[in-house]
Protein backbone atom coordinates (compact mmCIF):
# COMPACT_ATOMS: atom_id res chain seq x y z
CA UNK A 1 0.00 0.00 0.00
CA UNK A 2 1.53 3.48 -0.88
CA UNK A 3 0.44 6.43 0.42
CA UNK A 4 1.08 10.09 -1.30
CA UNK A 5 -0.40 13.52 -0.79
CA UNK A 6 -1.21 16.67 -2.65
CA UNK A 7 -1.92 20.07 -0.66
CA UNK A 8 -4.55 21.58 -3.38
CA UNK A 9 -5.82 25.14 -3.44
CA UNK A 10 -8.69 25.90 -0.04
CA UNK A 11 -6.30 24.55 2.23
CA UNK A 12 -7.78 21.03 1.61
CA UNK A 13 -4.88 18.11 1.30
CA UNK A 14 -5.50 14.73 -0.78
CA UNK A 15 -4.39 11.89 0.20
CA UNK A 16 -3.79 9.13 -2.14
CA UNK A 17 -3.73 5.45 -1.53
CA UNK A 18 -2.58 3.04 -3.78
CA UNK A 19 -2.84 -1.01 -2.98
CA UNK A 20 -4.46 -3.17 -0.83
CA UNK A 21 -6.31 -2.05 2.33
CA UNK A 22 -5.99 -4.81 3.80
CA UNK A 23 -4.23 -6.36 7.29
CA UNK A 24 -0.47 -5.68 5.85
CA UNK A 25 -1.49 -2.38 3.93
CA UNK A 26 -3.41 -0.87 6.70
CA UNK A 27 -0.41 -1.61 9.81
CA UNK A 28 1.67 0.34 6.13
CA UNK A 29 -0.34 3.65 6.57
CA UNK A 30 -1.73 4.03 9.58
CA UNK A 31 1.05 6.20 11.45
CA UNK A 32 1.04 8.01 8.65
CA UNK A 33 -2.75 8.70 8.25
CA UNK A 34 -2.77 9.56 11.93
CA UNK A 35 -0.28 12.15 11.44
CA UNK A 36 -2.03 13.62 8.40
CA UNK A 37 -5.16 13.53 10.93
CA UNK A 38 -3.28 15.60 13.64
CA UNK A 39 -1.98 18.13 11.15
CA UNK A 40 -4.44 18.74 8.44
CA UNK A 41 -8.63 19.78 8.82
CA UNK A 42 -9.79 19.31 5.47
CA UNK A 43 -8.51 15.79 3.98
CA UNK A 44 -9.85 14.37 0.40
CA UNK A 45 -8.88 10.81 0.60
CA UNK A 46 -8.79 9.59 -2.54
CA UNK A 47 -9.31 5.69 -3.06
CA UNK A 48 -9.60 5.59 -6.52
CA UNK A 49 -6.29 3.12 -6.59
CA UNK A 50 -7.78 1.12 -3.80
CA UNK A 51 -8.55 -2.07 -4.64
CA UNK A 52 -9.66 -4.09 -1.93
CA UNK A 53 -10.70 -3.21 1.83
CA UNK A 54 -11.28 -5.25 5.07
CA UNK A 55 -12.28 -4.60 8.40
CA UNK A 56 -8.66 -3.55 9.58
CA UNK A 57 -8.41 -0.58 6.17
CA UNK A 58 -11.86 0.09 7.79
CA UNK A 59 -10.19 1.39 11.06
CA UNK A 60 -7.30 2.96 8.67
CA UNK A 61 -10.10 5.09 7.46
CA UNK A 62 -12.46 5.69 10.84
CA UNK A 63 -9.82 6.87 13.13
CA UNK A 64 -8.77 9.51 11.39
CA UNK A 65 -11.77 10.43 10.27
CA UNK A 66 -12.68 10.77 14.18
CA UNK A 67 -9.66 12.44 14.45
CA UNK A 68 -10.23 15.31 12.12
CA UNK A 69 -13.68 15.96 13.17
CA UNK A 70 -12.42 15.75 16.74
CA UNK A 71 -10.60 18.92 15.75
CA UNK A 72 -12.98 20.41 13.48
CA UNK A 73 -12.32 19.13 10.61
CA UNK A 74 -13.74 17.22 7.85
CA UNK A 75 -12.41 13.93 5.84
CA UNK A 76 -14.56 12.95 2.54
CA UNK A 77 -13.74 9.72 0.49
CA UNK A 78 -13.23 9.62 -3.16
CA UNK A 79 -14.01 7.44 -6.03
CA UNK A 80 -14.04 4.14 -4.38
CA UNK A 81 -14.37 1.18 -6.78
CA UNK A 82 -17.52 -0.79 -6.94
CA UNK A 83 -16.44 -3.73 -4.07
CA UNK A 84 -14.86 -0.78 -2.07
CA UNK A 85 -17.42 1.10 -1.77
CA UNK A 86 -19.92 -1.87 -1.35
CA UNK A 87 -17.73 -2.93 1.91
CA UNK A 88 -18.17 0.71 2.65
CA UNK A 89 -21.65 0.64 3.03
CA UNK A 90 -22.15 -2.77 4.37
CA UNK A 91 -20.58 -1.55 7.54
CA UNK A 92 -22.54 1.78 8.15
CA UNK A 93 -19.21 3.87 7.45
CA UNK A 94 -20.60 5.50 4.09
CA UNK A 95 -23.19 6.80 6.06
CA UNK A 96 -20.82 8.67 8.53
CA UNK A 97 -18.06 9.49 5.99
CA UNK A 98 -19.19 10.85 2.85
CA UNK A 99 -17.58 9.20 -0.10
CA UNK A 100 -17.55 11.19 -3.76
CA UNK A 101 -17.35 10.37 -6.80
CA UNK A 102 -16.75 13.92 -8.68
CA UNK A 103 -13.39 15.24 -7.91
CA UNK A 104 -15.34 18.51 -7.31
CA UNK A 105 -18.11 17.68 -5.72
CA UNK A 106 -15.47 16.06 -3.39
CA UNK A 107 -13.32 19.16 -2.99
CA UNK A 108 -16.35 21.00 -2.76
CA UNK A 109 -18.11 19.52 0.81
CA UNK A 110 -15.21 20.15 2.14
CA UNK A 111 -14.97 24.02 1.34
CA UNK B 1 3.05 -22.64 -1.24
CA UNK B 2 1.66 -25.36 0.17
CA UNK B 3 -1.26 -26.08 -2.40
CA UNK B 4 -2.25 -28.81 -4.25
CA UNK B 5 -5.34 -30.33 -6.30
CA UNK B 6 -7.22 -33.75 -6.34
CA UNK B 7 -9.53 -35.22 -8.27
CA UNK B 8 -12.44 -33.20 -6.22
CA UNK B 9 -11.82 -30.13 -7.46
CA UNK B 10 -10.07 -29.36 -4.16
CA UNK B 11 -7.19 -27.11 -3.41
CA UNK B 12 -5.64 -26.30 0.12
CA UNK B 13 -3.43 -23.97 1.57
CA UNK B 14 -1.92 -24.43 5.36
CA UNK B 15 -0.86 -21.59 7.12
CA UNK B 16 0.53 -20.55 10.41
CA UNK B 17 -0.81 -18.50 12.91
CA UNK B 18 0.57 -15.33 11.85
CA UNK B 19 -1.38 -12.19 10.80
CA UNK B 20 1.25 -12.03 8.23
CA UNK B 21 0.76 -15.55 6.77
CA UNK B 22 -2.41 -13.87 5.31
CA UNK B 23 -0.60 -12.03 3.16
CA UNK B 24 -0.38 -15.61 1.53
CA UNK B 25 -4.10 -15.91 0.51
CA UNK B 26 -4.99 -13.34 -2.00
CA UNK B 27 -2.44 -15.02 -4.93
CA UNK B 28 -4.05 -18.52 -3.60
CA UNK B 29 -7.90 -16.71 -4.55
CA UNK B 30 -6.24 -15.37 -7.62
CA UNK B 31 -4.98 -18.91 -8.91
CA UNK B 32 -8.45 -20.44 -7.96
CA UNK B 33 -10.15 -17.53 -9.40
CA UNK B 34 -8.10 -18.47 -13.02
CA UNK B 35 -8.30 -22.02 -12.64
CA UNK B 36 -12.31 -22.02 -11.80
CA UNK B 37 -13.47 -18.99 -13.94
CA UNK B 38 -14.55 -17.43 -10.86
CA UNK B 39 -16.13 -13.99 -11.18
CA UNK B 40 -14.84 -10.87 -9.56
CA UNK B 41 -17.71 -10.18 -7.18
CA UNK B 42 -16.73 -13.69 -5.30
CA UNK B 43 -12.77 -13.55 -5.53
CA UNK B 44 -13.22 -9.94 -3.39
CA UNK B 45 -15.86 -11.46 -0.97
CA UNK B 46 -13.47 -14.73 -0.56
CA UNK B 47 -10.71 -12.23 -0.07
CA UNK B 48 -12.55 -10.72 2.16
CA UNK B 49 -14.02 -13.28 4.51
CA UNK B 50 -10.74 -14.97 4.38
CA UNK B 51 -9.44 -12.15 6.16
CA UNK B 52 -12.01 -11.74 8.67
CA UNK B 53 -12.02 -15.15 9.27
CA UNK B 54 -8.49 -15.87 9.49
CA UNK B 55 -7.44 -12.55 11.77
CA UNK B 56 -10.01 -13.65 13.86
CA UNK B 57 -8.86 -16.84 14.48
CA UNK B 58 -4.77 -15.96 14.91
CA UNK B 59 -5.43 -13.42 16.99
CA UNK B 60 -8.29 -14.43 19.12
CA UNK B 61 -8.73 -18.44 18.55
CA UNK B 62 -5.05 -18.60 18.76
CA UNK B 63 -4.17 -15.82 21.30
CA UNK B 64 -1.49 -14.57 18.46
CA UNK B 65 0.63 -17.45 19.53
CA UNK B 66 2.67 -18.63 16.16
CA UNK B 67 2.83 -21.99 16.49
CA UNK B 68 -0.38 -23.50 14.92
CA UNK B 69 -1.69 -23.78 11.53
CA UNK B 70 -4.84 -23.54 9.74
CA UNK B 71 -6.08 -25.28 6.73
CA UNK B 72 -8.58 -23.48 3.99
CA UNK B 73 -9.66 -25.97 1.25
CA UNK B 74 -11.31 -24.56 -1.86
CA UNK B 75 -14.20 -26.95 -3.44
CA UNK B 76 -15.72 -26.60 -6.70
CA UNK B 77 -19.44 -27.86 -6.82
CA UNK B 78 -19.16 -27.12 -10.33
CA UNK B 79 -22.68 -25.12 -10.05
CA UNK B 80 -21.75 -22.18 -9.52
CA UNK B 81 -20.74 -22.34 -6.19
CA UNK B 82 -17.70 -22.07 -4.54
CA UNK B 83 -17.17 -23.57 -1.28
CA UNK B 84 -14.28 -22.41 1.57
CA UNK B 85 -13.53 -24.60 4.62
CA UNK B 86 -11.61 -23.41 7.46
CA UNK B 87 -10.48 -25.66 9.93
CA UNK B 88 -8.74 -24.92 13.24
CA UNK B 89 -7.44 -26.53 16.48
CA UNK B 90 -8.32 -23.12 18.09
CA UNK B 91 -11.07 -23.00 21.14
CA UNK B 92 -14.75 -23.76 19.88
CA UNK B 93 -16.14 -20.40 19.18
CA UNK B 94 -18.66 -19.93 16.53
CA UNK B 95 -19.28 -16.41 15.40
CA UNK B 96 -22.70 -16.69 13.97
CA UNK B 97 -23.70 -16.18 17.56
CA UNK B 98 -21.94 -12.79 17.41
CA UNK B 99 -24.19 -10.23 17.26
CA UNK B 100 -24.54 -7.25 15.18
CA UNK B 101 -22.89 -3.73 16.37
CA UNK B 102 -25.92 -1.41 16.75
CA UNK B 103 -25.95 1.25 13.67
CA UNK B 104 -23.74 4.21 15.07
CA UNK B 105 -25.26 7.59 15.11
CA UNK B 106 -22.05 9.77 14.58
CA UNK B 107 -19.03 9.61 13.61
CA UNK B 108 -17.86 9.20 17.13
CA UNK B 109 -19.89 6.38 18.00
CA UNK B 110 -17.88 4.24 15.37
CA UNK B 111 -16.29 1.61 17.34
CA UNK B 112 -12.32 1.29 15.45
CA UNK B 113 -12.88 -2.47 15.24
CA UNK B 114 -15.82 -4.71 15.49
CA UNK B 115 -16.52 -4.89 11.51
CA UNK B 116 -14.99 -8.38 10.68
CA UNK B 117 -17.95 -10.63 11.42
CA UNK B 118 -20.89 -8.81 9.95
CA UNK B 119 -18.75 -8.40 6.95
CA UNK B 120 -18.21 -12.07 6.73
CA UNK B 121 -21.64 -12.63 6.99
CA UNK B 122 -22.96 -10.30 4.63
CA UNK B 123 -20.53 -11.37 2.12
CA UNK B 124 -20.61 -14.82 2.20
CA UNK B 125 -23.81 -16.58 1.07
CA UNK B 126 -23.81 -18.94 3.49
CA UNK B 127 -21.97 -19.81 6.73
CA UNK B 128 -21.90 -23.44 8.50
CA UNK B 129 -19.96 -23.44 11.84
CA UNK B 130 -19.49 -27.14 13.28
CA UNK B 131 -17.50 -27.82 16.21
CA UNK B 132 -15.09 -30.21 16.06
CA UNK B 133 -12.99 -32.69 18.40
CA UNK B 134 -10.12 -30.37 18.22
CA UNK B 135 -11.02 -27.26 16.73
CA UNK B 136 -13.35 -25.55 14.52
CA UNK B 137 -14.48 -26.16 10.64
CA UNK B 138 -16.10 -23.05 8.97
CA UNK B 139 -17.77 -23.48 5.89
CA UNK B 140 -18.60 -20.61 3.69
CA UNK B 141 -20.46 -20.70 0.12
CA UNK B 142 -20.28 -18.10 -2.18
CA UNK B 143 -23.00 -18.15 -5.18
CA UNK B 144 -22.33 -17.15 -8.82
CA UNK B 145 -25.49 -15.65 -9.27
CA UNK B 146 -25.48 -15.91 -13.24
CA UNK B 147 -25.98 -19.68 -12.37
CA UNK B 148 -29.14 -21.29 -11.64
CA UNK B 149 -28.65 -22.53 -7.57
CA UNK B 150 -30.80 -23.37 -4.31
CA UNK B 151 -31.76 -20.45 -1.92
CA UNK B 152 -28.64 -19.51 0.11
CA UNK B 153 -28.41 -20.43 4.09
CA UNK B 154 -27.37 -19.57 7.09
CA UNK B 155 -26.39 -22.48 9.90
CA UNK B 156 -24.22 -23.49 12.76
CA UNK B 157 -24.37 -26.90 14.75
Amino acid sequence: MQISTEELEGGVTRVVLDGRLDIAGAQAIDLKMNVIAGSHKRVLLDMQKVSFIGSMGLRTLVVPAQAIKGRGGKLVLFGPNEMVESVLKASAVNTLIPIYHEFQSAVAALQ
Amino acid sequence: MNTHATKTDEESLTLQSKLSEIARVPPWIEKLTARHAIPGRIQFAMDLCLEEVLSNIIRHGYAAEPNHVLVIRHRNDRDGRFTLIVEDQSPAFNPLLVKNPAAPHSLEEISGGGYGIPLLKQFADSIDYEVLSNGNRMTIAFVDRDSARPAPRTTSR
